[in-house]
C-alpha cells in the first residue's frame, strides 16, 4: 500500500487523535465579503454590452403547438432574435432520468408556464414587448391534474410514447407481510397526503452567458452542479463539452431548485448567445421562478402497519404516490429515496412498497432538501405514534424497541455495519426536552390553548441511491509562498462547504491559517466533483479535499523528516511551521519547506479522487445495497393549538443529530436551523394553490407565505452523536437536508397530540386544523 | 429625465425613464451590488436602502421618487459604528449563510438602532425585521447577532 493510498488516508484521518481545526466554530471566509456587497452574484456580472432574454409560458395546461408566429416581434427594433425548438442546434432533450423533456416546448405544452420561445433583446423592456408580440397557436387537450386520476386513465395521455401516465414505478419486497401481518396485534391504516413547496431561494434563477473569441461559451449561473450543467449547455448547443465552461459564483441559495433548473436557465441564455454572438442575461422574475421550476413533489401515502403485543414492528405495506407534474425530471430518483426510506429508521423484518411517479399537467416536481424523504417520513412517523397509542406505549420508548442500531438490517435488507447513532441520539433528546412529563401533562389540557409535543425520527442515506456511481474529487496545489489553491466543483449556496469545511479540512492537514487558504469553487475548471445536493457538499466534496492535501502532507512529512533527521510518523503540522512532535525545537518554517520541496522535486499539486464502494442493489425487487451510510435526525417538537382560531404556533424544538463527525459545530447549527424553519414552514403554512386548469395562483411572496422572523420557535443547542463514517472526511456524513426531513412528522405528531387527533395532510393552516377539529368531535 | 439625488455621499445625476425603479438604477447604472434583486415587488426585502435614514424596498421606489434624496448602501455605511458592530456581530454569530439577504438585514437593523438608540427589546428588533426574509439561517443566528451588536453598542 503507497502512502497515498485513498483508504488509508482516509481511515488516519478518521481516527486522528488531536483536531486543531476541524470540529471548530471557524469562522467562514466568506462572511464579510457577503455582509457588504463585495460577494458576487450571477447578476452581479452582468456586462454592459449583454443582450436580455425573456420567456414565452405556454398559458395551456396541457396543448399542442399548432404554429409560431414571430414575424411582429423580430419587427421591434431591438429585438435580435426569437427562439424556438427549430433553432436549437443541437439536441432539445433535457430529461434527467428519462428522455421526456425538451428545453423548449416542441409540438406539445404540457403544464402551464412551460417555456415554449425565448425573445433576446437589448434591453429588458423591448424583451418584454417581443414576447407580448410572438404569436403560438395552439389546439388545447383535455388535461389532468390529479395523480389518483392520471394513473388509471389512458384516453388522455400527457407523454405518448410512454403510454400510461405513469413515468415510473418502485418496489422494495421483504420477507413475507401476510405472515408479518397475522403475528400482529395491532394494525393501522392510513392515508397521508402531502403537498408542493416552492424553494424561494431568494436569489432568483440567473445565468449570463458569453461567447469567447475561441467559439467557446463562458456561463455564468446560479446552479448546483457546474459539470452537470456545461454537459447540458453543450448538448443543446451541440458543441464539444469542453468548448462550454461553467463558473458559479455565489448561489442565493438552492436547496435542491437549482440543481434542476440552473442547467436549463444556462443553457437558455447559452443558445440566444450562441445564436447572436453577443454575451446574453436571463434572470427569471419572482412568478416565473414559482410558475416555472420544479417543486417538492405532492403526495399520496397508503399506510399500513403491523406490531406485536412485546412492541416490535412485524410489517409495512405500502403505496406512495408521486405527482410528478409534466415531465420526470428527477422523479424517479426521488421515487426511489421515499421508497426505501418507508419503514423509517427502524428494524421491519417484513415490508411491501411500491412507488409510482405519476404524470400531471402541472408544474413538474424536483429536487428540494430531503428529495422524497420528508414526506414518507410524516408517514412513517404517524403510523408509529398511532401504533404505539394502539399498544398503549409511549411513542419514543416504542421507537427505541424497533430503532435501528449496529448490526439491524433495513427494509432492502442491507446490514448497517457502522454508524448508526440515531438510537441515543433519541434517547438523548428525549431527555433533554422533558419529553415524558410533558407527554402525560399535556395530554391534560383541556382549555382554549391546548400543548402538544410530538417527535419526528428519519434517516436520510448518504450519496446516490442503489449502485449509482459517486464519487469526490478535488484539485490541491501549494503555491510558491506557501498558500494554496483548491479547486472543487461543489458550489457554494449558503452551506459553506467550500468556504468553511473545506477550507478548516486543509488548515488542519497542512497546519496553515485559513486565511492562506483559498477555495476555488463551482467551476468546471475543477475535476467533476459531483453536485452540491444530497448534504454531500461538505461531506462527499470534502473527501477529494482531504485525499489531495493528505497527500501533500505525506509528501511534504517526508521530506521535512529527511531534513529534520526524525522519522515522518512524529512530524507535525501547525501555525505555519513543521517540527517534530518528540521535540518541537527541530522544526522548519512552512515556507522553507516550500521551498525546499521545490528545489528537490517534491510535487506540490494533488487530485483527491475517490470512488465510493458500493454494494449491489436489486432494482426489481429493490433488495440490497442502497447507501454506504445513513444520516440520522431526531426533532422533538412542542406546539400550542389555538382551538378557536385554528392557529399552531411551534414553540420550543430540540434537535438532535448523528451525521458522524462534525466539522464545524456553529455551521451545523445554522444548516438545521434553516431547515428546521423552511420544514416548519412546510408544515404550517407553504402552500402552491393550483386552480383548475394547473395554474399556480399564488406566485408571489404575499401569497405563497414562507416564514418570517416572527416564526421562528426557541430552537435548542443540538444534540451531536458523532457516529463517524468510515468514508467520510474525518467520518463526516452529510447534514445539509436532516432537519427538514423529520420537521413535518414532528409538528404533526405534536399537533395531534395537542387535538387528540390524528393529522393526516399538510399543511397545518388554521383552517385546516379548524377543520381537523371538528371533524373529531 | 435627469434625477439628482446622493448616493453614499456623492451627488448623482442620472438619466432615467420615468418609470425606473431604484433598484434598477442603483444595481444596473451605479454599480451597487450590495442591494440585491428577489422579488421586485416589495415582499422580501434584499433590495433594502436607506432613503433620507428610512429603510425602503428600493424595488418599490420609483428613482423619480429619490430626485433629491440621500440614498445609502451598505457599501458606504459600513463606515459607522453600528454598522461595523452589526457586521462583525452577524459574522461572529455564523448569521450569514448564503448572503443574499444580508446587507438587506443589516441595513434595517441600522435603521432601527437608529430610529431607536436605546432600549430596543427583543420584540422591537422582531417588529424591525419582520420584513426581511431570509431562506437560509431560520433567522435565529440573525436576531442573536442583532441583539448582541445592540448590547455591544449599549455598553
Ligand atoms: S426585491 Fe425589493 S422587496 Fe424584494
Ligand atoms: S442567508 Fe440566504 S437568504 Fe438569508
Amino acid at each position: 500500500m503507497s502512502v497515498e493510498d485513498p483508504y488509508a488516508l482516509l481511515d488516519k484521518w478518521l481516527n486522528a487523535q488531536e483536531l486543531l481545526v476541524v470540529g471548530k466554530d471557524v469562522t467562514r471566509v466568506d462572511a464579510f465579503q457577503k455582509a457588504v456587497g463585495k460577494a458576487y452574484f450571477t447578476e452581479d456580472y452582468l456586462l454592459k454590452e449583454a443582450l436580455f432574454v425573456k420567456q414565452v409560458l405556454s398559458p395551456y395546461p396541457h396543448a399542442r403547438i399548432l404554429s409560431y408566429d414571430v414575424r411582429k416581434a423580430l419587427d421591434i427594433p431591438g429585438v435580435k432574435a426569437v427562439i424556438t425548438a427549430k433553432d436549437i442546434p443541437g439536441v432539445n432533450q433535457v430529461g434527467y432520468a428519462l428522455p421526456d423533456q425538451p428545453l423548449l416546448a416542441e409540438g406539445k405544452v404540457r403544464y402551464v408556464g412551460e417555456v415554449v420561445a425565448l425573445v433576446v433583446a437589448e434591453d429588458y423592456d423591448t424583451a418584454f414587448k417581443g414576447v407580448e408580440s410572438v404569436e403560438v397557436k395552439y389546439e388545447e387537450l383535455p388535461y389532468l391534474l390529479d395523480p389518483l386520476e392520471a394513473m388509471n386513465r389512458n384516453d388522455i395521455l400527457i407523454h405518448e410514447e410512454i403510454g400510461s401516465n405513469i413515468a415510473f414505478k418502485t418496489k422494495v419486497v421483504k420477507g413475507d407481510v401476510n405472515e408479518g401481518f397475522a403475528k400482529s396485534d395491532v394494525i393501522v391504516e392510513n392515508e397521508y397526503r402531502t403537498h408542493h413547496q416552492d424553494h424561494i431561494y431568494l436569489e432568483p434563477e440567473a445565468a449570463l452567458a458569453i461567447p469567447d473569441m475561441e467559439g467557446r461559451i463562458t456561463i455564468i449561473c446560479s446552479t448546483q452542479y457546474p459539470h452537470l450543467t456545461r454537459d447540458i449547455a453543450s448538448k443543446v448547443l451541440g458543441l464539444p463539452s469542453s468548448y462550454v465552461k461553467i463558473i458559479t459564483p455565489y448561489v442565493g441559495g438552492g436547496f435542491g431548485g437549482k440543481d434542476d433548473e440552473g442547467p436549463l436557465v444556462a443553457a437558455k441564455a447559452a443558445l440566444a448567445a450562441y445564436l447572436t454572438g453577443r454575451p446574453s442575461f436571463l434572470m427569471y422574475s419572482r412568478e416565473e421562478s414559482i410558475a416555472i421550476h420544479p417543486k417538492r413533489e405532492a403526495t399520496v401515502i397508503k399506510y399500513k402497519s403491523g406490531a406485536s403485543k412485546d412492541g416490535r414492528l412485524q410489517a409495512i405495506d405500502v403505496k406512495i404516490i408521486h405527482d410528478t407534474g409534466a415531465y420526470a425530471n428527477r422523479g424517479p430518483f426521488i421515487l426511489w429515496r421515499a421508497t426505501v426510506h418507508a419503514s423509517g429508521p427502524y428494524e421491519v423484518p417484513n415490508a411491501r412498497v411500491e412507488g409510482f411517479a405519476v404524470y400531471t399537467n402541472k408544474v413538474y416536481q424536483g429536487s428540494f432538501r430531503g428529495f422524497g424523504n420528508p414526506g414518507i417520513q410524516f408517514a412513517a412517523e404517524s403510523q408509529m405514534d398511532l401504533l404505539a397509542e394502539k399498544l398503549g406505549l409511549d411513542p419514543i420508548d416504542f421507537r427505541l424497541k424497533n430503532i435501528l442500531k449496529e448490526g439491524s438490517t433495513t427494509i432492502t435488507s442491507q446490514k448497517l455495519d457502522h454508524s448508526v447513532g440515531v438510537g441515543e441520539a433519541l434517547r438523548k433528546v428525549a431527555e433533554a426536552s422533558d419529553w415524558w412529563r410533558k407527554r402525560r401533562e399535556y395530554s391534560l389540557d383541556t382549555g382554549r390553548f391546548r400543548r402538544g409535543i410530538g417527535v419526528g425520527v428519519a434517516w436520510h442515506g448518504i450519496s446516490t441511491s442503489r449502485g449509482v456511481p459517486d464519487w469526490s474529487n478535488a484539485y490541491v496545489k501549494i503555491e510558491k509562498d506557501g498558500s494554496v489553491t483548491a479547486y472543487t466543483g461543489i458550489v457554494e449556496m449558503g452551506q459553506g462547504a467550500p468556504t468553511s469545511a473545506h477550507v478548516q479540512i486543509i488548515s488542519e492537514l497542512l497546519g496553515i491559517p485559513p486565511t492562506k487558504v483559498k477555495v476555488i469553487f463551482g467551476t468546471t475548471d475543477a475535476p467533476d466533483t459531483g453536485a452540491t445536493h444530497a448534504s454531500r457538499g461538505s461531506s462527499i466534496g470534502g473527501i477529494g479535499v482531504l485525499i489531495a492535501a493528505a497527500k501533500l502532507r505525506e509528501r511534504l512529512a517526508k521530506l521535512a523528516s529527511e531534513i529534520l533527521n526524525v522519522t515522518p510518523e512524529e512530524i507535525m503540522f501547525k501555525d505555519g511551521r513543521v517540527y517534530s512532535k518528540k521535540d518541537p525545537n527541530l522544526y522548519i518554517e512552512w515556507k522553507d519547506l516550500i521551498k525546499e520541496a521545490i528545489s528537490k522535486g517534491v510535487e506540490l499539486s494533488a487530485t483527491g479522487y475517490f470512488f465510493l464502494p458500493k454494494g449491489k442493489f436489486d432494482d426489481v425487487r429493490g433488495q440490497g445495497f442502497a447507501y454506504p451510510a445513513f444520516s440520522y435526525m431526531v426533532v422533538i417538537s412542542e406546539v400550542e393549538v389555538d382551538v378557536e382560531t385554528g392557529v399552531v404556533k411551534v414553540l420550543k424544538v430540540w434537535p438532535a443529530l448523528a451525521a458522524g463527525r462534525i466539522l464545524n459545530p456553529q455551521q451545523v447549527e445554522g444548516q438545521l436551523e434553516g431547515a428546521a424553519v423552511q420544514g416548519l414552514g412546510y408544515a404550517l403554512m407553504e402552500n402552491l394553490v393550483f386552480d383548475g386548469k394547473g395554474r399556480v395562483v399564488n406566485p408571489d411572496l404575499t401569497d405563497y407565505v414562507i416564514p418570517t422572523i416572527r416564526d421562528v420557535p426557541e430552537i435548542q443547542k443540538p444534540i451531536y452523536v458523532e457516529d463517524l463514517f468510515k468514508y467520510g472526511p474525518f467520518g463526516a456524513k452529510g447534514v445539509g437536508e436532516l432537519a427538514l426531513i423529520p420537521m413535518p412528522a414532528s409538528v404533526a405528531n405534536a399537533v395531534s397530540h395537542a387535538l387528540k387527533t390524528r393529522v393526516t395532510s399538510l399543511p397545518l393552516t388554521p383552517e385546516r386544523v379548524l377543520e381537523l377539529i371538528r371533524s373529531s368531535r | 429625465m435627469k434625477v439628482s439625488f446622493k448616493l453614499n455621499g456623492k451627488n448623482v445625476v442620472i438619466d432615467v425613464n420615468p418609470n425606473e425603479v431604484l433598484l434598477d438604477t442603483l444595481r444596473l447604472k451605479l454599480g451597487v451590488k450590495s442591494v440585491k434583486r428577489g422579488c421586485e415587488r416589495g415582499e422580501c426585502g434584499v433590495c433594502t436602502v436607506l432613503m433620507n435614514g428610512k429603510p425602503v424596498y428600493s424595488c418599490m421606489v420609483l428613482t423619480p421618487q429619490a430626485d433629491g434624496a440621500e440614498i445609502e448602501t451598505v457599501e458606504y455605511l459600513q463606515g459607522k459604528e453600528e454598522v461595523k458592530a452589526l457586521i462583525d456581530s452577524f459574522v461572529k454569530h455564523g448569521a450569514i449563510q448564503c448572503g443574499y439577504c444580508t446587507p438587506g438585514f443589516i441595513v434595517t437593523a441600522y435603521a432601527l438602532i437608529k430610529a431607536k438608540q436605546n432600549g430596543l427589546t427583543k420584540e422591537d428588533v422582531i417588529k424591525g425585521l419582520e420584513g426581511n426574509l431570509c431562506r437560509c439561517t431560520g433567522y435565529k443566528k440573525i436576531l442573536e447577532a442583532v441583539i448582541n451588536a445592540l448590547n455591544q453598542l449599549e455598553t
